[in-house]
């Protein structure tokens, strides 16, 4: 983000996405609900054929699952019909010392059962097995397409959206899409299958019966409509508490030298015990509503099953039911209301995976660069570089540059000056052409650049920056980074003339050292000098510099001074230059001011001219101190 | 684990909370013997009354179940969310008031996980425990002298049933275990990748390796995809066995049951009771094999905890502070100082002595000590041998909060608080007035842009100052030092996120102040314009003081400070 910083210095507040930066919770609801579920589908329509078998094993488990309790209560009849038997017999004075159980049928039944639990097992294992390969794929592509969309995007979205928020998009999102499409697409369908299978099985068996359990529907309905509500309020309450707490420590902790050296502990714990009372007020809370949910399901659940075994006792007792089914409708009792809650629960889940699943397409839509070639054409010439009749501007910001025009021949070195914030990275973002000019023309070897391939453009170039962005990876495969083509006696001799061989050797993994990402295991100095070396192998015609300001020790100062030297030898350049030797060597110098560039010359037509640069530069070296 | 619970937790919400789930489990486990009892005595023997007198206690007990459930999670959620307030707010005291040496033990982020996250861990186990884990061990034998009652002889399904499920679930868990932690760090590599494509934008597309990022984000993400598929794999047969381990059960107890209830050693109502307890049982052994997961994360989390709780303060306090005097002065007499644990000195021989209204500047390479030397200042570490003294009091004989409000600090990081910029201008002076903002503005150089904003002064501070860039918070944190009253303000480095021109306007700034005229002031600073015009520059090599003197005499004879302006200023730059 740093870096980012000096092109947008006017604006305080920074660049800042739609979605200001990721901050804040994000919203639940999405905005084209089925338009987005289409769209998903359409990345699984590979695995329709999966799919569709996941379905059908869904709807047959769940089938075998509600048809079980009936069957296995069959068993239960078939006992108590030979115990009510042998107690007549007894009744009758017969001398019985074994009930007469049909156990053959209770065989029978029991067998059937056992086969359908097993198969029951075996398709949700299947669905599980397909479903695990179907989300990670989706996701997989997903994410693909996301990264694959990164390169396409011109650099002017990277600066207007934090990293923090595309990276949620790219983490957050991409794991909630998984996790949904994991458990809940075969959810709804068991949820379903399950609630009209038991409902229907209940009918079977007793249509009064199932009345009464109907009637404690509303009940759980209630419950689900009005007691989960409150508890997610109680959760986003807690959520929020808890983010604020979080930020509150992380300041303080990160500030810690400055909260003590300002005596403000008590202050700071004041605040803290402040939020930390929130969060507790919220989320006990938030844990008690949720924790009641249950609770009041089953005695509704229980309510049901007393008045069911009361009124089903009573039919039994009369003859009117079996009483396996009794025992079977008791059951089914338990199965019923669970289907309600997890469709509630999977409703809220899914609206917020669609909601997710958008955020993704939102960045796969952002528009791409464009490649159309414009109508200059080529024109003979010996400058390597020319800005000809040259305007710019960021998008939506008034023109920094206008009708700018400068030539630049081979071998010439252009320095760059101005205060922190003037906007010197404006001009590497235009050679690169990570921004492209809004009027006139950018000319490398007599060619407009928006007529090359960026590609093309950019092989004319390398580029060293105080931002030493190195990869996760071996030192060697960072150097080998500019040019994957180079041989290993070219890197080596890169090394050594940016003296970074000369550590390397000295770390116990040599060139095979792994950089981690917060660069612990090298200074920072030495990062710059791998960054040197690696504009090296490039061996590039353009070389574009910036200066470091940033601290390192005065000996790898040298050897980074030295390094650049080597590197700008013969070729033609421009730097971001900090260095009064560097300006006063320079060809020409571009001075810059609040985004413009303000004037333009050699080092003493400028002081000639006595403005802006004069004014610089006399406060730089020449106002306090003479050397 | 114990350690950091004791004293925390509530301890009459804890047995508050078990008595009721007592209530609970037992009320649960009575139900089904209801259930039986009406099949026996009232399905069974065609009695109506029975059946609805036993209905009507049926019902009165499941009130009892809810209304104990829910003095449980009343309790329990107290009782956990009390203590992970309780422990939070401990650790924010005990960090804040961490000095140097015990902050240093830890970085920052750890330490905020572990007042956060770890915390967090905690509370959900402390919740989990009371609300199942406890119930698991009472519902088993409890359910498990039902299930004996309503038939011995039964009870010998589950020496097959039990062990099974162990295997299931163990199992399960051994193979899963090490491929969910191998899991967390693929996606640690995968994020990373996917960061470092946003970070290395310009880089990436400069040296056109769009497409090696490409292939290196597509093998972290097939790594990712492959081990996540085994996962899951492995993770979806566990549902299937364990409900077909259920079912089993049941099955067999029909079976085995259909010959007791023929032998007329069983009642047929008990059938009934004895599947529930079955469930029952198994449905523990599930919980309690949870224990075995979370139990160890949760202890991870309590050990980080307590090391922090463990970390003694080196700063003794004082018994009896001396008072402060009013004019201003620092001085260095022979200091000598080593990190803790260190073998070699960090400082050495440090001698020196500055009087109101002058400047001390210190150059050095970097990790030469300067940032060191001036920590000794406010006794955020110290001194091994030699006295530090501010306004000629030692500062080992001061509290450090009487030394705090005598020393004004910018720390070479900025850091600003969330708030307004009114709000972290008042950080170092309450009670200072807009008049007296300003003018700290109007030194540090950052007038001009906060004049810009929308709200000036009521400008808001998102959290570590991010709306602002880092010449702008740089400039703000001086000015917040500027607002303080002290004697003696130090900047660490400070200048160097600056531009010439703007250090300097803030230099000579500094220099016309009639307030800082009257206390004395250290920069640490890098470059030679920087420190040029101080009264005395401190010139320190890898911990040594190889020189002090004014930047014409250094010039002269220091060989470091030579090679500092050689370093910076190439040969033929005469000025």
């Amino acid at each position: 983000m740093a870096k980012d910083k000096e092109t947008t210095s006017s604006n305080p507040v920074g660049p800042k996405g739609p979605h200001g930066g990721g901050a804040g919770p994000k919203p639940e609801k999405a905005k084209h609900f089925w338009k987005t579920i289409r769209r998903l589908a359409s990345y699984m329509s590979a695995y329709i054929w999966g799919i569709i078998i996941v379905l059908i094993l869904a709807i047959l488990s769940s089938i075998f699952q509600v048809m079980t309790p009936k069957v296995l209560g069959e068993a239960t009849t078939e006992i108590y019909k030979g115990f009510m038997n042998g107690v007549a017999q007894q009744k009758a004075g017969i001398q019985v010392d074994q009930f007469p159980i049909d156990f053959s049928k209770i065989k029978q039944i029991i067998f059937i059962v056992f086969l359908m639990y097993m198969a029951s097992a075996l398709f949700s294992f299947i669905q599980q097995f397909v479903m695990t390969r179907v989300s990670q794929r989706t996701v997989y592509k997903l994410r693909r397409d996301l990264k694959s969309k990164m390169r396409r995007l011109p650099i002017s979205y990277y600066d207007q959206h934090s990293n923090g928020d595309i990276m949620s998009r790219a983490i957050n999102d991409m794991d909630n899409i998984a996790g949904t499409l994991q458990q809940s697409i075969t959810q709804v369908v068991t949820s379903t299958v399950t609630f009209v299978g038991v409902l229907w099985m209940m009918f079977t068996i007793s249509w009064q019966l199932t009345l009464i359990a109907l009637a404690t529907i509303p009940l759980s309905l209630i419950v689900v409509g009005l007691v989960a509500p409150s508890s997610q309020k109680f959760f986003a309450r807690q959520q929020k508490s808890l983010g604020l707490l979080n930020n509150q420590v992380e300041e303080n902790y990160a500030g810690h030298v400055v909260v003590k050296s300002f005596n403000h502990e008590k202050d700071a714990i004041a605040q803290f015990d402040a939020e930390n009372e929130t969060l507790y007020k919220a989320s006990w809370k938030a844990q008690m509503i949720s924790g009641i949910i249950m609770p009041l399901m089953t005695l509704i659940n229980n309510l049901g099953y007393v008045l069911i075994a009361m009124f089903g006792g009573i039919q039994v007792a009369n003859g009117g039911i079996a009483l396996g089914n009794i025992q079977a409708f008791l059951q089914y009792m338990n199965q019923f209301s669970q289907p309600i809650t997890q469709l509630a629960n999977l409703a809220n889940t899914i609206q917020a995976t669609v909601a997710s699943a958008e955020r993704i397409f939102e960045v796969i839509d952002e528009p791409e660069m464009n490649d159309d070639p414009v109508d200059v054409s080529d024109i003979q010439t010996d400058d390597k570089v020319i800005l000809d009749h040259m305007d710019f501007g960021y998008d939506g910001k008034p023109l920094l540059m206008q009708d700018y025009n400068l030539n630049v021949k081979p071998g010439e070195m252009i320095a760059i000056v101005g205060p922190t914030g003037a906007g010197k990275t404006t001009v590497i973002n235009l050679l690169e052409r990570f921004y492209d000019v809004k009027g006139g023309s950018i000319k490398l070897d007599g060619r407009d650049i928006r007529n090359m391939s960026r590609d093309d453009v950019r092989s004319h170039y390398a580029m060293v920056l105080q931002d030493t962005w190195l990869f996760t990876g071996t030192i060697y495969d960072n150097l080998k980074y500019s040019n994957q083509d180079a041989s290993h006696d070219e890197i080596i001799a890169a090394a050594k003339a940016a003296h970074v061989d000369s550590f390397v050797r000295q770390l116990p993994d040599g060139y095979d050292t792994v950089l981690n990402e917060e660069a612990s295991n090298i200074s920072q100095g030495q990062r710059q000098l791998i960054t040197i070396a690696r504009a090296f192998v490039a061996d590039p015609e353009i070389l574009i510099l910036d200066e470091a300001t940033s601290s390192v020790d005065t000996r790898t100062e040298v050897h980074i001074q030295h390094a650049m030297q080597r590197l700008l030898k013969n070729r033609t350049s421009f730097v971001v230059a900090h260095r009064l030797s560097t300006i006063r060597d320079a060809d020409k110098i571009i001075v810059m001011n609040e985004g413009s560039i303000v004037e333009t010359g050699n080092h003493d037509e400028l002081m000639a001219k006595n403005g802006f640069y004069a004014d610089l530069y006399n406060s730089q070296f020449a106002g306090n101190v003479v050397m | 684990m114990f350690k950091i619970v004791r004293g925390r937790l509530n301890i009459w919400q804890v047995i508050g909370s078990i008595l009721f789930m007592i209530v609970q489990v037992i009320a649960s486990l009575y139900l089904p013997n209801i259930t039986s009892d009406i099949v026996n005595n009232g399905i069974a023997k065609g009695q109506t009354s029975y059946i609805i007198s036993a209905g009507m206690k049926m019902i009165f007990v499941s009130v009892l179940t809810v209304l104990a459930s829910v003095g449980n999670v009343f309790l329990a959620s107290q009782a956990s969310q009390g203590l992970g307030q309780k422990l939070r707010s401990d650790l924010f005291r005990k960090v804040l008031y961490f000095s140097h040496d015990e902050f240093d033990a830890f970085d920052t982020s750890s330490l905020t996980t572990r007042t956060t996250n770890d915390v967090m861990q905690i509370q959900n186990v402390i919740v989990m425990m009371l609300r199942m884990m406890i119930m698991a061990p009472i519902m088993l034998i409890g359910a498990s002298f039902m299930a004996y009652q309503k038939n011995g002889p039964m009870t010998k399904i589950f020496l097959i049933v039990i062990p099974a499920l162990i295997i299931v679930v163990g199992g399960v868990m051994y193979f899963a275990v090490p491929l969910f932690k191998a899991m967390q760090k693929k996606t640690d590599r995968l994020n990373l990748i996917f960061r470092e494509g946003l970070t290395g934008v310009r880089v990436i597309r400069a040296f056109r390796q769009d497409t090696f990022e490409q292939n290196r984000f597509k093998n972290a993400n097939d790594d990712y995809t492959n081990n996540a598929i085994k996962v899951y794999t492995i993770v979806a047969m566990m549902v299937p066995f364990v409900t077909l381990i259920m079912s089993g059960t049941n099955i067999g107890i029909t079976w085995l049951g259909a010959h007791y209830i023929a032998n007329q050693t069983m009642q047929v109502g008990n059938l009934i009771a004895f599947m529930t307890y079955a469930m029952q049982i198994l449905m523990s052994f599930m919980i309690l094999s949870l224990i075995f997961v979370l139990i160890p994360r949760a202890s991870a989390s309590a050990a980080r905890i307590q090391e922090v709780f463990a970390k003694e303060s080196q700063i003794d306090t004082v018994a009896k502070p001396a008072k402060v005097k009013e004019e201003a002065s620092l001085e260095f007499d022979d200091v000598n100082f080593r990190y803790l644990g260190a073998e070699k000195l960090a400082l050495t021989n440090i001698n020196f002595k500055m009087e109101k209204g002058q400047t001390l500047a210190i150059i050095g390479g970097t990790g030469s000590g300067k940032t060191t030397l001036i920590n000794l200042i406010p006794r955020f570490y110290d001194s091994e041998t030699g006295v530090v003294m501010i306004n000629g009091t030692d500062v080992k004989a001061l509290n450090t909060e009487d030394i705090n409000r005598q020393v004004s600090m910018v720390p070479q990081k900025a850091v600003l608080f969330k708030g307004t910029i009114r709000s972290n201008m008042l950080y170092g002076k309450d009670d200072a007035t807009d008049d007296e903002i300003w003018h700290a503005l109007e030194i540090a150089q950052a007038d001009g842009f906060v004049k810009d904003l929308e709200k000036q002064l009521d400008a808001p501070v998102e959290q570590g100052g991010d709306n602002f860039s880092g010449g702008q918070k740089q400039r703000l944190a001086i000015a917040r030092a500027l607002v303080k009253d002290a004697s003696i303000y130090v900047f660490d480095d400070s200048f160097s996120a600056l531009d010439f021109k703007t250090d300097l306007n803030l230099r000579t700034a500094l220099k016309a102040d009639e307030k800082i005229n009257n206390s004395v002031v250290v920069i640490v600073g890098q470059r030679i314009s920087t420190v040029a015009d101080a009264d005395e520059i401190l010139v320190i090599d890898d911990g040594d003081m190889v020189g002090l003197g004014t930047h014409e005499e250094l010039k002269e004879n220091n060989k470091t400070y030579q090679e500092i302006i050689e370093s910076q200023i190439r040969e033929g730059n005469n000025g």
